[in-house]
């Protein structure tokens, strides 16, 4: 009796277990007050809106548990998204394949992220820039340059196809890109938990200096970590392209924020050297499906963003109430 | 004299115009525990970070077993085997005792998926407590993680990961700060145990009464030089306090 009163109990102090819950709760709730939710072409949105933000949001686990934080990802989504459009309207232009101009996209999309990574790096571990900081320079600078770039108009004229990729084809619920996403992902949560370079992740974040004197070269994994998010926020912006077939400036405006309350309705302390990606999964999950659920119960589109800030508060309430008990 | 396992010769350590280290020079032999006490700024910390590798001297020379080394990081003398435990910061709180022990020394599983950097966690929590057991101390389950550990505990696995992975030369500095009596008694017989198996130990402590108990020679430092160096037996409470504070001129 006592044994499974405790597993209940620990499974309750389980952030994701609770999670798992309130998503279902969620779920059940949307298709109870509107039996059109609960339909294969809505849960194909949820995911489809899921995909860009659970990316970003992965890379900003690692940022948040390294001990930093990364401002830069929505900018990042946005500049990699129209400098890779405006690329491949060009390359579409002078007749280039369809197949090719999609590959060259996507290679100057990443090859984006990597210079926004690198200057993060650069501004962190050089010129000693805290990563706040550092990273709403990479913010501001990324959304003025996508308007800069674009004249603040969206950039189509890439290959006519590319929209054909994001159409959920798999079961109805997937797109090829979205499967390809769901097993990034799974291999980067794998990669937090089991792997070395996510166990330096977690000692920086929970004590960099123990980390340096282990031997750890700090600034070298803090640099992986940044180039990490930026590409992963670089992807985002790619999807963005192949799901709207165009580039625009401001995609990904304030994307950083839905990344962060993934995060930290994940139960990644922002403190650093805690969390689980798993946390972070149905973060992001609950976020999806709350946007699309309030529009099927009527509620204007602009509540989700005081919904989302009212789970960021439960969350991290919870988490304090947890430590609150613990000691 | 036999060669000194470990040696600083006529080492200083300027900060811009502050001397921290002036013309230090000190040898440790395998098996001897070496104690460094000296007030506050007396340059115990600074005579620490170029031990471990951790700065670099402006002037002198380092040597381990004869030949002479430049650190440049603190993981070059890691693997040279000249382990550091430093003042409260040894350890990552959020990371599981065998995580703290193997941190930097990860340990990998078989095959393509050890070469893509999964870890060989169940072997290293088996391992980390064997290690831990080796140089004597019992510390509850590998997979515990330290902020679940008493103050007592935490400074224990610091302690047996620096032992436990020190070839030749272990540096402790203040290990039985904040430890009550009974604790503060069990790091000194890892102390000894270490001794026994021939590494040198080079103790730095304010509690003078920890150093009078294990040392076999005292260096004490005043204003970034060494004003005495003499064996333990030479010393009694007083003595070593004059010569700290200066009030005794032993030169």
């Amino acid at each position: 009796m006592n044994l499974t009163k405790g597993r209940i109990k620990s499974l309750l102090g389980n952030q994701q277990v609770l999670l798992l819950i309130v998503l279902l709760v969620m779920i059940t709730g949307f298709s109870i007050k509107s039996p059109d939710f609960f339909a294969r072409p809505v849960f194909a949105n949820i995911l489809a809106d899921w995909y860009p933000l659970i990316l970003i949001a992965i890379g900003e686990t690692f940022v948040i548990i390294s001990g930093g934080i990364d401002l830069s990802v929505g900018a990042t989504v946005g500049v990699s998204g129209v400098v890779s459009a405006i690329a491949m309207e060009h390359l579409t232009t002078s007749h280039y394949g369809a197949n090719e101009t999609l590959l060259i996209g996507f290679l100057i999309a990443v090859g984006v992220g990597v210079i926004v990574g690198v200057l993060n790096t650069l501004m962190i571990t050089k010129a000693g820039v805290v990563p706040f900081i550092a990273t709403l320079v990479t913010l501001g600078a990324g959304e003025g340059l996508s308007v800069v770039f674009t004249g603040g108009s969206p950039i189509g004229g890439g290959p006519a196809n590319a929209i054909n990729l994001s159409v959920a084809n798999i079961f109805q619920l997937f797109s090829r890109p979205g499967i390809l996403i769901i097993l990034l992902v799974v291999i980067l949560g794998l990669y937090l938990h089991k792997t070395r370079f996510g166990r330096y992740t977690f000692a920086i974040g929970s004590n960099p200096f123990a980390a340096r004197a282990a031997g750890i070269n700090v600034n070298r994994h803090l640099a992986k970590v940044y180039i990490l998010s930026a590409v992963l926020s670089s992807l985002a912006g790619y999807y963005f392209y192949l799901r709207l077939s165009v580039g625009a400036p401001t995609t990904g405006n304030g994307a950083e924020l839905q990344a962060i309350a993934a995060v930290v309705i994940g139960g990644v302390a922002l403190s650093g050297g805690q969390g689980n990606f798993l946390g972070t999964v149905l973060g992001a999950a609950i976020i999806s499906v709350v946007a699309s659920g309030l529009l099927f119960i009527n509620v204007p589109a602009n509540w989700k963003q005081v919904v989302v800030a009212a789970l960021i508060f439960v969350a991290v309430f919870l988490q304090e109430l947890r430590t609150r008990v613990r000691k | 004299m036999t060669t000194p396992l470990y040696e600083v010769r006529n080492v200083s350590k300027h900060y811009g115009s502050v001397v921290a280290l002036d013309d230090v020079s000190l040898q440790l032999a395998p098996g001897e525990v070496l104690g460094l006490v000296g007030d506050n700024g007396a340059g115990k910390s600074t005579l620490v970070k170029v031990l471990s590798g951790a700065h670099q001297p402006t002037h002198g020379q380092v040597f381990l077993e004869g030949e002479e080394r430049r650190w440049n990081s603190p993981h070059d003398a890691l693997e040279a085997g000249v382990e550091t435990l430093y003042q409260d910061s040894g350890l990552a709180p959020h990371l599981s005792v065998s995580a703290n022990v193997f941190l930097g020394r990860e340990e990998y599983v078989k095959g393509i998926f050890g070469k893509l950097g999964f870890l060989a966690q169940k072997k290293m929590d088996l391992d980390a407590h064997a290690n831990l057991e080796r140089v004597g101390i019992a510390v509850p389950q590998s997979n515990r993680s330290i902020s679940q550990l008493s103050g007592g505990q935490r400074q224990a696995v610091a302690i047996g990961r620096a032992v436990s992975w020190a070839s030749k030369v272990i540096i402790l500095d203040e290990p039985t700060n904040h430890l009550g009596a009974r604790q503060a008694g069990e790091v000194l017989s890892i102390i000894r145990r270490a001794k026994a198996q021939g590494l040198g130990v080079i103790f730095i402590s304010h509690t003078l009464p920890h150093v009078l108990e294990v040392t076999d020679r005292i260096v004490v430092l005043r204003l970034g030089k060494i004003v005495a160096d003499a064996p333990t037996s030479s010393f009694d409470a007083e003595k070593l306090l004059g010569t700290i504070t200066g009030l005794i001129d032993s030169k």
